[in-house]
């Protein structure tokens, strides 16, 4: 486990490397972002924390507002850390379906409100039969596939049933529906709020459905950071469940209005040709998933040309050659799967370290 | 941190919480003697790469193992410092070490352990020197050389064998001789192509009156072709022990010691199972797993957090949600970079958990 802990006041340049950086003025415009955009709307950001991992960073965005006040996990063992981190309220938009994790998540509902996505009619059951032996409730959320192609049900009359089903169990209470959407490539705004829209109809379409057979529904989770502005514009959701767009990484660039604050610190290690650059962080540190590649801050002439386990190798094109023990700062592409490498963010304001946050859950798998 | 559910020894691996790291312990010690038994008895030794396990309870089997040459290699400061805290009395950084930080760390973890590190320029070389002068303390160091990766490494040859002189020339360094890494699963050619420039690089040195006792080169996927050109001392393979599905691919003699058991959590259509181990847990920084032999399946993709697996008819019908399928990491380092706890397993029932202690340490 990494364990490296600077001194509050050390100046960046002073940093050991590699390091994951947080810029706080960065992290506190995307939050400001969704407190304003969110501000005067029934909708509210839920923030996925399976990006930030960190109750700290969690209770950030909560206090700047335009929240619902709690967060998404992905998995039972994040809930467990955001709530003994001291957020109260939580959904998991997954399936919870073994009997051990089920009954974790029981304990977390006896200290927070918690509430847990379902597709298939065995693990309602499952929930309620558990959580009603336990004495504790649960809320119960039904997942709607609109274009993932993943869990969530597939058919509007599924839905009904599952809710009619929850409806009618002890130890659950039936909440309402919610969706996960995907949007390949760099779409630009008029393509986010067509296909934003489309996909959260089916979500909303299957609400529809479940009211008409006169079952209340309280909450319609959906959205994400490619939906942040478009989730807010659609009447009925109740609730957006944004991830990257707190730290940000290049895969999202197309969202203009928020800014990257997850860096990476590296030093240059090596430059044993001409224009071949190489420095001390690789795909253990950075994750690539798919070969995707990091770009270094301000320093558009370093072509990034291969990574390793432990070095990124760059191309110097036109511009200055680095030296040997120079620091360069670089900008994940994909940084959900970023912070799951690191145990700790080192926060920095005006090129200074602020504080450092222990990415307490990272690797929580369970 | 990981956090699975703690399950006593004894306890059937099918009971253990998901996703959980497994370790076949009779596996794991059969790729152990495949491996080692390989190197008993020749001029070349194995310095098993820990970076690719992180875990010292598996770094002591190996160097139990006869045919090392007694030491291990990894990338960083922090995971010699760990391994040498674990007892490990020699160890190879094969990775240039640069900031000030870690070269005082490194200088003082010298006065422990015997340590050797990789250097590809002369600033640094001097940089070492006077940190190891001032601490009073001896570095052994390899001149780096590129033999085709094209990442570190000076070229082989006159350019290595002038940074030899130099780095020869400075106080509280030693220059013991010449490492590479060649390239990630290079075939035999290019292995022997790679071996050629070293050994020649090795006799110009000689030549020029240096003394050369190692040439550090290869690794899993080529230990056999490389640790048997005369000339090379050791290979730092580090895959062979767990294995992944890669490696699995070139070599048959060994087999897969390394497994993520996975549940499968929702069956949202025909032909269609979702389990609840993603990249997050699985990785996919080389490609994704492969689903283990015994599933009429295959893993179709691996989002953060979800396996999503095409099925055949047959496993259609059978697969449920709560059923267990296995994946074979795609790159061992990095599934053991990404979970805090193997579960060494032997028969089917839970031997031993060992903390993956090395994990993270990237400085």
């Amino acid at each position: 486990m990494e364990n490296y802990r600077p001194r509050v006041g050390t100046s960046v340049e002073d940093l050991d490397t590699p390091c994951l950086l947080v810029d706080m003025e960065a992290l506190e415009h995307n939050y400001r972002f969704v407190a304003e955009t969110y501000k005067d709307s029934a909708c509210k950001m839920r923030a996925h924390v399976k990006n930030t991992k960190s109750p700290i960073v969690a209770h950030l965005q909560i206090r700047e507002g335009g929240t619902v006040g709690g967060v998404c996990t992905a998995k039972v063992a994040e809930a467990e850390v955001m709530v003994e981190g001291g957020i109260d309220d939580i959904l998991i938009p997954n399936q919870i379906v073994t009997e051990d994790k089920i009954t974790r998540l029981c304990s977390v509902a006896e200290r927070a409100r918690v509430s847990v996505a379902v597709d298939n009619a065995e693990n309602v059951k499952n929930l309620s039969r558990i959580a009603s032996g336990r004495g504790v409730s649960i809320g119960v959320v039904i997942e709607v596939d609109t274009s993932m192609g993943r869990g969530g049900i597939r058919g509007k009359g599924h839905g009904v049933e599952l809710a009619k089903l929850a409806h009618s169990l002890p130890g659950i209470d039936f909440k309402g529906v919610m969706s996960h959407q995907t949007l390949d490539g760099s779409p630009d705004r008029e393509t986010r709020f067509i296909w934003g829209r489309k996909y959260i109809q089916q979500c909303l379409d299957v609400k529809d459905a479940i009211e008409a057979e006169g079952i209340p529904v309280e909450v319609v989770s959906s959205g994400e950071t490619f939906t942040i502005d478009v989730a807010a514009t659609i009447p009925g959701v109740t609730e957006v469940e944004g991830g990257t767009y707190a730290l940000m990484s290049h895969n999202f660039d197309y969202m203009d209005d928020l800014r990257y604050a997850a860096k990476i610190l590296c030093t240059v290690v090596s430059t044993p040709r001409d224009g071949t650059v190489v420095a001390d962080v690789g795909t253990r540190a950075l994750a690539s998933p798919g070969g995707v590649m990091p770009f270094v801050e301000d320093m558009p002439h370093l072509a990034p040309e291969a990574l390793h386990e432990e070095h990124i190798v760059f191309r110097c094109e036109d511009g200055e050659m680095p030296e040997v023990g120079d620091k360069l700062t670089l900008i994940s592409g994909q940084q959900d799967m970023l912070t799951n490498r690191w145990d700790q963010y080192v926060a920095v304001r005006n090129g200074a370290v602020e504080a450092v946050w222990d990415i307490t859950a990272r690797g929580c798998h369970n | 941190m990981e956090r699975p559910i703690f399950k006593a020894p004894g306890t059937p691996v099918e009971e253990l919480d998901t996703p959980a790291f497994v370790i076949d312990l009779d596996v794991l010690n059969q790729n152990i003697e495949t491996v080692h038994s390989f190197f008993r008895g020749r001029e070349s030794g194995l310095r098993p790469h820990v970076e690719a396990h992180r875990c010292p309870a598996i770094a002591s089997m190996q160097l139990a193992s006869e045919g090392t040459v007694g030491g291990v290699s990894v990338n960083t400061v922090g995971l010699a410092e760990h391994f040498a805290n674990a007892g490990v009395r020699d160890i190879y950084i094969a990775n240039p070490i640069v900031t000030k930080v870690k070269v005082e760390r490194l200088c003082r973890l010298a006065r422990r352990v015997s340590m050797r590190v990789y250097v590809d320029n002369v600033r640094n070389a001097a940089d070492l020197s006077s940190a190891a002068t001032s601490l009073g303390v001896r570095l052994d160091a390899v001149v780096g050389l590129d033999t085709g990766l094209h990442a570190c490494g000076v070229q082989p040859g006159a350019e290595a064998v002038e940074l030899a002189k130099a780095v020869d020339g400075l106080d509280g360094l030693e220059f013991v001789g010449f490492g590479t890494y060649e390239g990630r699963m290079v075939g035999e050619d290019a292995t022997r192509e790679a071996a050629s420039a070293m050994v020649e690089t090795k006799g110009l040195a000689e030549e020029s009156g240096l003394g050369v006792e190692v040439v550090s080169a290869g690794g899993t996927h080529n230990y056999e072709v490389m640790g048997a050109i005369p000339g090379i001392t050791e290979v730092c393979a580090g895959a062979y022990a767990l294995l992944d599905s890669r490696y699995a691919a070139q070599k048959p003699a060994l087999e897969p010691a390394a497994r993520v058991m996975a549940t499968v959590i929702g069956r949202p259509e025909a032909g269609l199972a979702i389990t609840d181990t993603g990249q997050k847990a699985a990785g996919a920084d080389f490609g994704l797993a492969h689903l283990d032999a015994g599933f009429n399946a295959s893993l179709k993709s691996l989002s953060a957090e979800h396996g999503s697996l095409a099925l055949a008819d047959d496993e259609s019908k059978r697969l449920k949600m709560g059923d267990h399928v296995w994946y074979i990491p795609s790159d061992i380092g990095t599934t053991s970079n990404l979970f805090d706890y193997m579960h060494a397993v032997r028969d089917g029932h839970l031997e031993a958990v060992w903390q993956i202690t090395g994990r993270g340490l990237y400085r």
